[in-house]
């Protein structure tokens, strides 16, 4: 056997945490159980499609509902759920399962195991997300398949969501470094403060998450939603994104240092 | 000779609790077993040396090297740690695998070493269980694989034979000092003094987060032999025993517990104390139902060497 000791440098450990923790995160109930709540919508396109068919209803097209379904169970409820349940327990998983020191106590900066827990985690939830989103599309559309001008929404959609998750989890993340009761602080902000400050009048609504991702959203939902977007000032698809960049690593950067510096103590 | 870890006034409290006090230890290669009663200082000790807390006073070095953050030295380290923790939806061959990744290691070697390991601790045939169906001591062990997998130069473990049976602390025990022969540092803490006593000579007694005494094993052993004893005698003829007992020089006093038949006897010479019970018991047919040292153990020393 090979004695020679290697000291493994920063980007390898970060692929070597994320690999740990994307195979882990798979395994988890956690995981399973998300895994169901994703599948409603599949299930209401499902429902729906299968009620117009045999009521030859029209009165809503596919992708009318599936834009309808984007705002209303995905930006607003399902990937603020991911994102809290799976950022805060980047940390605090850890801490509280007291499993903290087989990570702590190996050769991986403190930086790499929150960027590649990080990781695994926004990947496994983006994958989660983009199973439920493509079947409700394929189903609601399923009489529409050949309008290329469709799948276009649907990328953009898959798009927007990826970015709201990326940004979610990883202030999600920070709050988990920092707080030990960070899934109910996590509640309140998400459902607290993320849905009343977007639908505030001039800039207040910039200080939401939901405001940059309604902003790039590719077709807003009109009709029986179409409050959601109310008062919605949208920033340039540019500085949306540029935005939820910067959030992401404000929010990582944060995460990374607090991380390095707090003193976490596994209670007996 | 030079030392591989290293304290200086060593400090930790957590809000008013005192963990540890001014400890300042040189710890050479070989054995060195850490000693004390539970909530002594022993876990919060190991858990400054290898750097999962901050001191609030003091250093400590690993090969002349701060620990703390210094994720280069960890590779040279492995942990064992004392609370029974661990990825539950993994097998035992996953979590030293996935572990045994962040090292760095090749997929070849780390299957080699995960494969080699396992078979140490003897988990080679449940290493497809998943670990929440581990027993006990499997658990014990699997953490003592996940130590030493990278083949570290410094083991660190923290109550590693706690909840094994006999032949498994007896595996572990000689494997721990294989590695001794191997010229490894090994810091072991236990609160039991066999089991320590059988893995080294080398002892820091801790107690109270204060290092009380530090050296030969022996030295501890005389202490033990040469405090005070109350030894229970539970018998059918308590005040007969009592009576001549009192006339021992080596008997320092004599009581009567709350208990029925149960007499306390306070000796300053076991040893010579016990060779003339089986002579009481037969010369003044005294029939006995039990006879229990109350102070042998190793809280009853600590008590003794701070005079509570």
């Amino acid at each position: 056997m090979d004695h020679k000791k290697t000291v493994p440098y920063f980007l390898a450990s970060l692929r070597n945490v994320f690999s740990f923790f994307f195979f882990l995160g798979r395994r988890t109930k956690r995981t399973k159980i998300f895994y169901l709540i994703s599948f409603l919508p599949v299930v209401m396109a499902f429902i729906i499609k299968f009620s117009q068919i045999f009521s030859d209803s029209r009165d809503f097209t596919g992708i009318y509902i599936f834009s309808n379904m984007i705002i209303v169970f995905y930006i607003q409820f399902l990937i603020l759920i991911l994102a809290l349940f799976f950022g805060t327990s980047v940390c605090s998983d850890e801490v509280e399962g007291k499993t903290l020191t087989y990570l702590t106590t190996r050769p991986v900066s403190k930086s790499a195991i929150i960027l590649g827990k990080y990781g695994a985690y926004t990947l496994l939830t983006i994958l989660m997300v983009w199973i439920g989103v493509i079947l409700s599309f394929f189903i609601l559309n399923v009489d529409k398949l050949l309008d290329f001008s469709l799948y276009r929404i649907l990328l953009k959609d898959l798009a927007v969501l990826s970015l709201g998750l990326m940004c979610y989890t990883s202030f999600f993340t920070f709050i988990g470094t920092f707080l030990k009761k960070s899934i109910l602080f996590g509640l309140v902000f998400g459902f607290g403060w993320e849905s009343v400050i977007q639908y505030f009048p001039g800039a207040t609504q910039r200080f939401a998450i939901a405001h940059y991702l309604k902003s790039l959203l590719p077709s807003p939902p009109r009709g029986r939603f179409s409050f959601l977007m109310f008062r919605l000032e949208p920033s340039s698809p540019g500085m949306a994104i540029f935005m939820l960049f910067l959030i992401t690593a404000v929010f990582l950067g944060l995460a990374c240092l607090l991380f390095y510096l707090k003193e976490y103590i596994l209670e007996d | 000779m030079k030392y591989v870890i290293e304290t200086q006034k060593l400090s930790k409290w957590y809000g008013i609790v005192l963990g540890l006090s001014d400890v300042s230890l040189q710890i050479e290669p070989g054995i060195t077993g850490i000693l004390g009663p539970n909530g002594a200082g022993k876990s919060t000790f190991l858990k400054l040396v290898t750097g999962q807390i901050k001191p609030n006073i003091g250093t400590v070095t690993i090969m002349g090297q701060k620990v703390r953050n210094n994720y280069s030295l960890f590779s040279r380290i492995g942990f064992c740690p004392e609370q029974d923790s661990f990825y539950e939806e993994m097998t035992g061959w996953e979590f030293v695998t996935n572990l045994l990744k962040l090292y760095n290691f090749s997929h070849p070697e780390i299957e080699a070493r995960a494969g080699e390991v396992l078979k140490i601790v003897e988990l080679e045939s449940d290493k497809d269980r998943i670990i929440k169906s581990y027993s006990r001591g499997m658990r014990q062990r699997l953490k003592f694989a996940q130590a030493i997998a990278h083949e570290p130069d410094i083991i660190i473990l923290d109550e590693p034979l706690n909840g094994m049976d006999p032949l498994g602390r007896r595996k572990i025990i000689r494997l721990i000092k294989k590695y001794k022969t191997q010229g490894k540092t090994i810091l072991a803490s236990s609160h039991v003094l066999p089991e320590i006593e059988a893995m080294t000579n080398k002892i820091i007694l801790i107690h109270q987060g204060m290092i009380f005494a530090q050296g030969d094993i022996q030295g501890i052993r005389d202490l033990i032999e040469t405090h005070p004893h109350i030894v229970s005698i539970k018998c059918n003829n308590p005040v007969k025993l009592a009576s001549e007992f009192i006339k021992k020089d080596y008997v320092l006093k004599v009581n009567f517990s709350s208990t029925p038949d149960v007499l306390l006897v306070e000796t300053n010479n076991r040893e010579e104390f016990f060779s003339f019970l089986p002579s009481f018991f037969v010369k003044y047919n005294i029939e006995v139902d039990e006879i229990s040292s109350l102070d042998d153990n190793l809280q009853a020393v600590f008590d003794y060497l701070v005079g509570t």
